[in-house]
């Protein structure tokens, strides 16, 4: 294990680590554009510049070694001039339309400057003209004028998604990002190109313009798109939540997510949600609170195994709900009313195993591992096939559904609930406000939920890693969790006092209103 | 006073063909006796001949090869014939005139590092050389010189060309590896260096058309007859390309440390009546700028240009007479480094055509007095910076020029005229 010394700061590193790895280990802050941990070292930014005892000239970080007894830094004359120099030469022919440029406030070149740049810019001469607003494919649009050419995005490619989509065309400072034709940018994992991009020159089309980033807060969570349990980070505001990216966590996803776990806002937020409970059927619906259906659905249930059995419901579940929830539900059904038609309800079941090689797997559904092993450890099997059948043979007076989170990971959503509106009595307990449940024909009640970033939590994930959710922000103040509304089933008191109101007066932000249909 | 050791044939169109070769010359024998002698041998005779890298960056040859990891990998020998450096042009003349002496010093060379394959890159203007040196190569494995068992031995050897597509960069050696593999000519990052991963990952030795040509002969005749030309530090014979303002331009080959003065006034026969020398670039585009006094007293060796802060780099000797303007010549140099930097490296990419536009702009009669101190500020930090050596190559001569020549740019500044080329001159506009 070499030990070296970093500004005056002894650590100890593995063999192998290089000096930018060490100075991050060590806490120092170091520039740098072009390196990034999960990818090649490319040593073109030249701003990791440090200077080693022993050594006449300065040497670049990332592509430099530790060696036992280094002594190095990156605080002395030359290395800051040196680093000054570098960020100008990256700012001479960057177009500096920071009030416009959607990176501003979470841009690399801005953040450095400041740290460490060299004030007083002496480029008198016409900066380069290059292409402006170029369509890479259906997510990414690329500035190359902004691009600081570090070729993150063209190692990712290369690296990680391994489609090659992106190279670097022409030489010198006529030198741009670009794709080849008919071969568009276009996998799922490209947006990650625009989380590693360093500057505002590749921008998500599905963000963009949308919000300035510093109106929004982030909340760790956990991505729920899929049973691989990507970790990330949530970014919103008070008029709901805007976009994801992955946060770094080697167990599980590295510094990677995918495409398609991206759209997670976007059934997170009001549009898309169930904000009332709702009770009738396809003819007319009642509006009503949600705490008052969950008591009034839980007096039903009651009564109905107490006079008629618990044979005459039925529990259908799906994968999408945290661990604590399942713990709550089954409690209640299971133990309490002593239910034993508890049904999984698989949304794909003949792709359940699928995995691409990188991330993203077939079960989508955050919590299968999670759902199966309670089931098991209850001896709970009932087949699945049997539920359509005992609903026709009307076996069952009450269907009662911890539907959907996402519907759109659902597609057998429209046949199901009409499979399920063939009981007497519905009960659908979800966060998604849908079409189908809402043409039902039977009794039913709607019980507006919360979404897993409205909550706490544990998801295990497909390795049976658990994985803790926490509680981000309230989009729909009267959503309730599955735990809240098995405990109001069960006649127990919820004090609601302590519950974020819903926002009055919300001024619309122009931009949210252009934003259309989700 | 003129040596011809490798340049000794060149003026016999016949020396071309193997035939001619063996005629005049003395045809494949040194590969004869170099294949009876051992590997090593031969290398620790290149390390004692004194042989220093002639493309440029004047690398002891023998100690390059001995880098060469001794793990049985398969290595490569590859030709660096991209000769782009402004001002060059020795490379062409020996791959035209005796295309032979290179092939048989490579397949020496190959046999000394134990390489059974190698790679002539040329540059792809050179569309003359690719043709010679292709069929030379062909005559040569008719006579059984290149293949397998060359002469019985059990060495076997392979050669192939391979044409540059223009690029100033793959002159580098590892853009010239990024190129033959089929990448962008763009240098690689160092560390790892060619001798232990090069062209495909596998141990690498790039060496420049006039080093391995300049094998043979020493094989040939031995370390002490190879050092009896040249200085102590400086060994053998060179070959300088003469250009710009001198009677007679051409080739040269001169012992090492031969003084400047020489070259340019009795071999090159001078200036053109009544010119005056005002400056010298010794070795090629990117080597700094002598002025008068300093090409009077300079010696064409390898510690002697460093001492004067310059470089004999590849032998190009530029010869400026008092007709030229040298903000002109800068511009000139700079469109050069900016329309040619690779892109990769930052500091290189911005710098090059930072120091281009603000160099036009003085030589288009609109610069501003800083920016005769910014064009040296820009290229200092320029300097060392980057993966290659082609910002260093874009910053000295912009130094040199501005820092030895600056009342011309301040003049250009104050008038918005050259000092040298008069009233009636109009310069071009700057360039994009």
């Amino acid at each position: 294990m070499p030990k070296c010394t970093i500004n005056g700061k002894a650590i100890e590193v593995k063999p192998g680590t290089t000096v930018i790895q060490a100075f991050k280990a060590a806490g120092v802050e170091i520039a740098h554009y072009c390196w990034h941990p999960g990818l090649s070292v490319a040593g073109v930014c030249r701003l990791c510049m440090v200077q080693i005892e022993g050594q006449a000239k300065l040497q670049i970080g990332c592509n430099t070694l530790v060696t036992e007894g280094m002594v190095v830094n990156n605080t002395s004359e030359p290395v800051k001039e040196a680093v000054k120099w570098g960020l100008d030469f990256h700012l001479i022919n960057h177009p500096l339309d920071c009030p416009i440029c959607d990176q501003a406030g979470e841009c690399g070149l801005q953040d450095q400057y400041v740290h460490f740049g060299k004030y007083d810019p002496e480029m008198a001469m016409p900066k380069q003209k290059k292409h402006k607003v170029v369509d890479l494919g259906p997510t990414i649009v690329l500035d190359t004028e902004r691009c600081i050419l570090c070729s993150r995005c063209v190692r990712f490619t290369d690296e990680v998604s391994k489609t090659n989509e992106l190279g670097i065309f022409n030489r010198g400072d006529r030198s741009e990002i670009g794709t080849v034709e008919n071969k568009p940018l276009d996998n799922n994992y490209s947006l990650n190109t625009v989380d590693i991009c360093p500057v505002g020159a590749l921008t998500s089309k599905d963000f963009r313009f949308r919000q300035r980033v510093w109106y929004l807060k982030e909340a760790a969570s956990v991505c729920t798109g899929c049973s691989t349990g990507c970790n990330v980070n949530v970014y919103y505001n008070e008029e709901g939540a805007w976009r994801v990216k992955p946060v770094q966590n080697e167990k599980v996803n590295g510094y990677w997510m995918c495409d398609k776990g991206r759209d997670i806002y976007k059934f997170v937020n009001k549009e898309a949600r169930l904000q009332t409970a709702k009770v009738g059927s396809k003819d007319q619906w009642r509006l009503l609170e949600g705490g008052q259906a969950a008591k009034d659905v839980g007096d039903s249930l009651r009564q109905v195994a107490k006079t008629e059995g618990a044979d005459k419901i039925a529990l259908v579940v799906t994968g999408q709900y945290t661990n604590e929830e399942y713990d709550s539900l089954l409690d209640f059904f299971n133990g309490t009313l002593a239910v034993k038609n508890v049904y999984h309800w698989v949304n794909n079941p003949e792709d359940m195993t699928g995995f691409d090689g990188i991330l993203f797997r077939g079960d989508r559904n955050p919590n299968t591992a999670g759902l199966k092993a309670r089931l098991e450890k209850r001896g709970l099997k009932s087949d699945w096939l049997d539920l359509e059948k005992k609903i026709k043979a009307g076996a069952y007076k009450y269907v009662v559904v911890a539907g959907p989170e996402n519907n759109s990971v659902f597609p057998d959503l429209e046949s199901k609930a009409k499979m399920m509106s063939a009981a007497p009595h519905l009960v659908w307990l979800t966060a998604a406000k849908s079409e189908a449940v809402d043409s039902a024909t039977t009794a039913t009640y709607q019980i507006p939920l919360k979404t897993f970033i409205e909550k706490d939590g544990t998801y295990t994930n497909h390795v049976g890693l658990e994985q803790k959710v926490k509680r981000g922000t309230t989009i729909v103040a009267g959503a309730l969790t599955l735990s809240e509304a098995v405990s109001l089933m069960s006649g127990e008191e919820l004090d609601f006092s302590l519950r974020p109101k819903p926002l009055t007066n919300l001024k619309t932000n122009f931009f949210t209103a252009k934003r259309g249909e989700l | 006073m003129e040596v011809k050791l490798l340049t000794e044939h060149y003026g016999k169109a016949e020396f071309q063909s193997l035939e001619g070769y063996k005629k005049i010359g003395d045809g494949y024998e040194t590969l004869k006796k170099a294949l009876k002698m051992q590997p090593k041998e031969i290398i620790e005779l290149v390390k004692a001949s004194g042989l220093r890298g002639r493309g440029g960056a004047g690398f002891p040859t023998g100690m390059k090869w001995s880098f060469l990891p001794e793990n049985g990998e398969p290595r490569y020998l590859l030709c660096n014939a991209d000769e782009g450096e402004p001002g060059t042009f020795k490379d062409r003349m020996m791959m035209e005139r005796a295309p032979h002496q290179l092939i048989e010093g490579m397949i020496i060379s190959g046999f000394a590092v134990q390489s059974k394959k190698s790679y002539i890159y040329i540059r792809g203007e050179y569309k003359d050389s690719l043709r010679i040196v292709e069929k030379a190569i062909r005559e040569a494995y008719d006579a059984g010189f290149l293949g397998k068992n060359i002469l019985g031995s059990n060495f076997t050897h392979d050669m192939d060309v391979y044409s540059g597509a223009g690029a100033y960069i793959c002159g580098e050696e590892t853009g010239m590896i990024s190129s033959l593999e089929g990448q962008k000519g763009q240098p690689k990052l160092k560390p790892p260096f060619p001798a232990l991963k090069g062209y495909l990952g596998k141990p690498t030795i790039v060496n420049n058309v006039e080093t391995l040509a300049a094998v043979k002969y020493i094989v040939r005749d031995g370390a002490q007859a190879y050092r009896k030309n040249g200085t102590e530090k400086s060994a053998g014979t060179k070959l300088f390309s003469v250009s710009g303002n001198v009677m007679k331009p051409g080739n040269y080959e001169v012992p090492l440390g031969y003084p400047l003065k020489d070259l340019i006034f009795n071999l090159c026969g001078g200036l053109k009546p009544g010119r005056k020398l005002k400056a010298v670039i010794p070795g090629g585009s990117s080597a700094p700028v002598l002025t008068e006094p300093e090409a009077m007293r300079a010696t064409m060796d390898y510690e002697c240009l460093a001492q004067m802060g310059s470089m004999l780099g590849s032998g190009a000797v530029i010869v400026i007479d008092d007709s030229n303007c040298m903000v002109d010549l800068l511009n000139v140099t700079m469109h050069f480094y900016h329309h040619e930097s690779c892109g990769q490296c930052t500091p290189c990419r911005e710098g090059t055509g930072w120091l281009h536009k603000t160099v036009a702009s003085i030589a288009s009669g609109h610069g501003r007095l800083q920016d005769i101190q910014l064009l040296d500020r820009i290229s200092k930090n320029m300097m060392g910076r980057t993966i290659c050596a082609l910002s260093d190559a874009a910053a000295m001569p912009a130094i040199s020029f501005v820092n030895k020549f600056r009342e011309e740019f301040e003049f250009f500044v104050r008038e918005g005229r050259s000092k040298v080329k008069g009233e009636g001159f109009r310069h071009a506009q700057m360039h994009h």
